[in-house]
């Protein structure tokens, strides 16, 4: 090997350790590297407190294969799962649809539209669960607001809601599009909002408007932030209680209870935690598809909002 | 090539900082701080070990946390220990203490007038400290049913010993609206002894009450309810017991639906109740209640009358002096169906000790403050007496607890511990309360009244459930 050969080699060796060094120290050398070291060192451990450990936690709860034998065999297992898909998957879509569609309606820009979204968007700023004991007495079939109201609309007895499953499902759904539509407009507004009046002004130049200018503009341009919205709603439709818990309480005859709620009577009505988390658990094969999903969504770099 | 060396900053001071907080300094200045902290932890122990944490469960009425806190705080001057104390709403407290027995870091001690949704199944898992040492004191006082609902099963020491040590007991009466009995040209004073009776007779309330314009109103706040968690199971079990069934679990924790006995009185009991929701005269919503429905309805005058724990439902209406002095009347069940005198079903609330509590000793010398009857005495006196003493000589030598001052008091006060009593059947075997979570009692009253099962079928398909369960927790 001539002279040169070898300062080559010694030259790629120590490129080599340098690059590896990048890779470790992040370019970053002795006390510059220690403090990098002690500025990360609270996040990790804040990150490793309150997301690792519970995690890690909560699936160690729910490890034991026995305790999805005993969540198996309770026959409200079963209801509670279809209840949940019925939830989420109608929950979400419909409130997303509707979220959207407001979203067009409140970019208009008269005064008595910006008016009325401050009253729109109360039932997010109420808290959830006067919120939904108001609609649980709203609804009732004796003494209700709704029913006392048809009957002194129409002298007629109204239903009682709450007695029925499909009336009692969709109670609770109706209770969490009411409670959570708003704050998603606004998302979804503020969408809208970033939607570049170049692009409507030249689809106007091309003879684009209402319909035709919404389908090649707007919804392109939206599509994906939609997707995420109804991803990242479906992920906390999947954990929410509140509203059936205590909107229709899971009646009638635990008809209407949905995986999230029979989790916590699990673990807080006959202190079998463990169960609970394993009810919850079970929901995981639905949870993590979603999750990547929405991680690869995230991650996408196209033009779009 | 030197990769060139970051830019310092230009401030000459910000610079400065930098360099005085060298490795060298941080690397000393933790050494010294941990140091300091091995020097001081000695003294940090000392202090912690006359000091208890416990949690309290919030009282219905204002007087009963003033009645509380003045119990620790007695205790604190007798004692020169300290109690931490923290006094939180009821389902706060379930939740914390099951969170805190599932991770491990509990306090000393858990204060709690209804612990029996979990205190079967933590004594069963070995999770609670034996407190029979702090009970043996007044255990010959204890009242039969405070002793059997603060004895459990553990599966570890496969004995059955005291995890409680009980200060207060609650029964449930009948609450009515004496005025509206009138209204409708009934009499309070007459009103049958026996069960079935007291129903049949305050149903007849509603068809006058009505045709004086009341349209909404009902008779019966019964509690048929299918969603729970307690108020729906609590009827049936009376129900159960006023019609002859109540040794469907025994104290050996075995069940026995197979008892054609015990069979007969659930299916009368279903029976009844669901005849009483087709006549139309329990409020059709009722299958759908919440613990917290009766409640409303009933201050709402909405039914005449209802059955729940307690005197929460006339001491939540303590400032309507019209109401609570005149119109509610109290009444304690009398006789089952077959005239022999009724069973009243008790709970027990008081204190239990986590295992892992760092200061046994504090809190179990609290416990045997509040146990002394001066002390118990004084405590559910200043509550208004919304909870009996688990010692029942005490209100047999105090006359307050049979004073008329509060027309409720008496009634609920001799149906506690004059009358004969049950312990609730969580006592025996945490599956009971796993039957209760399930609710199968108030699904076979939705079998007969949605699906026109018949009762007997109905409860059939509940006793199957109930065995199914009771097979997993073996005694």
């Amino acid at each position: 090997m001539s002279v040169t050969q070898q300062a080559l080699a010694v030259g790629r060796g120590l490129a080599a350790t340098r690059s590896r060094r990048h890779v470790l120290f992040g370019g970053l050398h002795g006390a510059d590297y220690v403090w990098a070291i002690a500025f990360a060192l609270p996040y990790a451990a804040i990150f490793l407190a309150f997301v690792i450990y519970p995690i890690a936690f909560g699936i160690w709860m729910g490890s034991d294969p026995a305790l999805y034998d005993q969540l198996f065999s309770d026959p409200r297992y079963l209801t509670a799962v279809v209840n949940t898909l019925l939830y989420v998957g109608i929950g979400v879509n419909v409130k997303m649809f509707l979220a959207f569609m407001l979203s067009g309606f409140f970019i208009r820009k008269r005064w008595w539209i910006k008016a009325l979204m401050v009253i729109f968007i109360l039932p997010w700023a109420t808290p959830a669960l006067p919120a939904y004991m108001s609609i649980h007495w709203f609804l009732n079939g004796q003494w209700g607001m709704l029913n006392n109201i048809l009957y002194a609309l129409f002298a007629i007895d109204g239903p009682t809601y709450l007695n029925e499953h499909w009336s009692g499902l969709a109670a609770n759904i109706s209770a969490y599009i009411w409670k959570t539509l708003p704050f998603w407009t606004v998302i979804l507004l503020a969408g809208r909002m970033a939607v570049p009046q170049e692009l409507y002004e030249a689809a106007a130049v091309d003879g684009a408007t209402g319909l035709r200018r919404f389908a090649h503009v707007t919804l392109p341009l939206m599509a994906n932030l939609y997707l995420v919205c109804t991803l990242l709603d479906m992920v906390f439709a999947l954990g929410d209680f509140n509203a059936t818990y205590f909107v229709s309480g899971g009646g009638p005859a635990m008809s209407t209870e949905v995986l999230a709620t029979l989790g916590i009577r699990y673990a807080f009505t006959i202190a079998l935690p463990r169960l609970g988390v394993a009810a919850v658990m079970s929901a995981l094969p639905l949870l993590i598809p979603l999750v990547i999903l929405l991680m690869r969504k995230l991650r996408m770099s196209e033009g779009q909002l | 090539m030197q990769r060139p060396a970051p830019e310092r900053p230009a401030n000459r001071e910000g610079r400065a900082a930098l360099v005085r907080m060298s490795r060298r300094t941080v690397l000393r200045g933790t050494v010294g701080m941990a140091a300091a902290g091995s020097l001081a932890r000695p003294y940090i122990a000392n202090a912690q070990a006359k000091t208890a944490v416990c949690w309290i469960g919030q009282g219905f009425v204002q007087q009963e946390d003033v009645a509380m806190k003045a119990v620790c705080d007695d205790y604190m001057k007798a004692s020169g220990n300290t109690l931490d104390y923290s006094i939180m709403p009821f389902m706060a407290l379930n939740q914390k203490i099951i969170s805190a027995l599932t991770s491990g870091d509990v306090p000393d001690l858990f204060f709690h007038d209804a612990p029996e949704n979990f205190l079967p199944q933590y004594a069963w898992d070995d999770s609670l400290v034996d407190v029979t040492d702090v009970v043996a004191p007044y255990e010959s006082q204890l009242s039969e049913t405070a002793k059997l609902c603060s004895t459990f099963y553990n599966r570890a020491t496969k004995k059955r010993s005291y995890y409680l040590c009980p200060i207060k007991q609650g029964a449930t009466p009948f609450h009515i609206w004496g005025d509206l009995v009138e209204k409708a040209g009934l009499k309070m004073s007459d009103i049958p002894k026996d069960w079935d009776g007291v129903w049949n007779y305050l149903k007849q309330t509603q068809a006058p009450l009505r045709a004086k314009g009341m349209r909404k109103i009902y008779a019966c706040g019964l509690q048929i309810t299918t969603v729970g968690p307690n108020d729906g199971n609590n009827l049936f079990r009376h129900f159960l017991i006023a019609n002859g069934g109540e040794a469907i679990v025994t104290p050996d924790g075995k069940l026995h639906t197979d008892d054609p006995k015990i069979r007969e009185a659930a299916i009368k009991s279903v029976e009844f109740m669901t005849n009483l929701y087709k006549e139309g005269v329990v409020p059709p919503e009722a299958l759908s209640w919440n613990d917290a429905d009766d409640n409303n309805g009933y201050h709402e005058k909405l039914f005449v009358m209802d059955f729940d724990g307690t005197l929460s439902t006339e001491l939540a209406m303590i400032k309507d002096k019209q109401a609570f002095y005149h119109d509610m009347q109290v009444l304690a069940p009398a006789n089952k169906n077959d005239g022999t005198p009724m069973k009243t079903m008790l709970n027990a609330g008081g204190g239990m000790i986590p295992k892992g509590a760092k200061n046994l000793e504090v809190a179990k010398d609290f416990m045997k403050y509040f146990m002394q009857p001066k002390v118990m005495n004084e405590n559910l006196k200043a509550g208004l007496g919304r909870w009996a003493p688990a010692i029942p000589q005490i209100v047999k030598d105090d006359p307050w607890w049979f004073s008329t001052e509060m027309p409720c008091l008496k009634p609920y006060i001799t149906e506690i511990a004059l009358n004969p009593t049950v312990p609730l059947y969580n006592a025996f075997s945490p599956a009971w309360g796993q039957c209760d979570a399930e609710q199968l009692w108030g699904q076979a009253h939705a079998d007969v009244i949605k699906s026109n099962m018949k009762p007997a079928e109905a409860i059939d398909k509940a006793f199957k459930r109930c065995n199914e369960i009771f097979a997993k927790i073996t005694i």
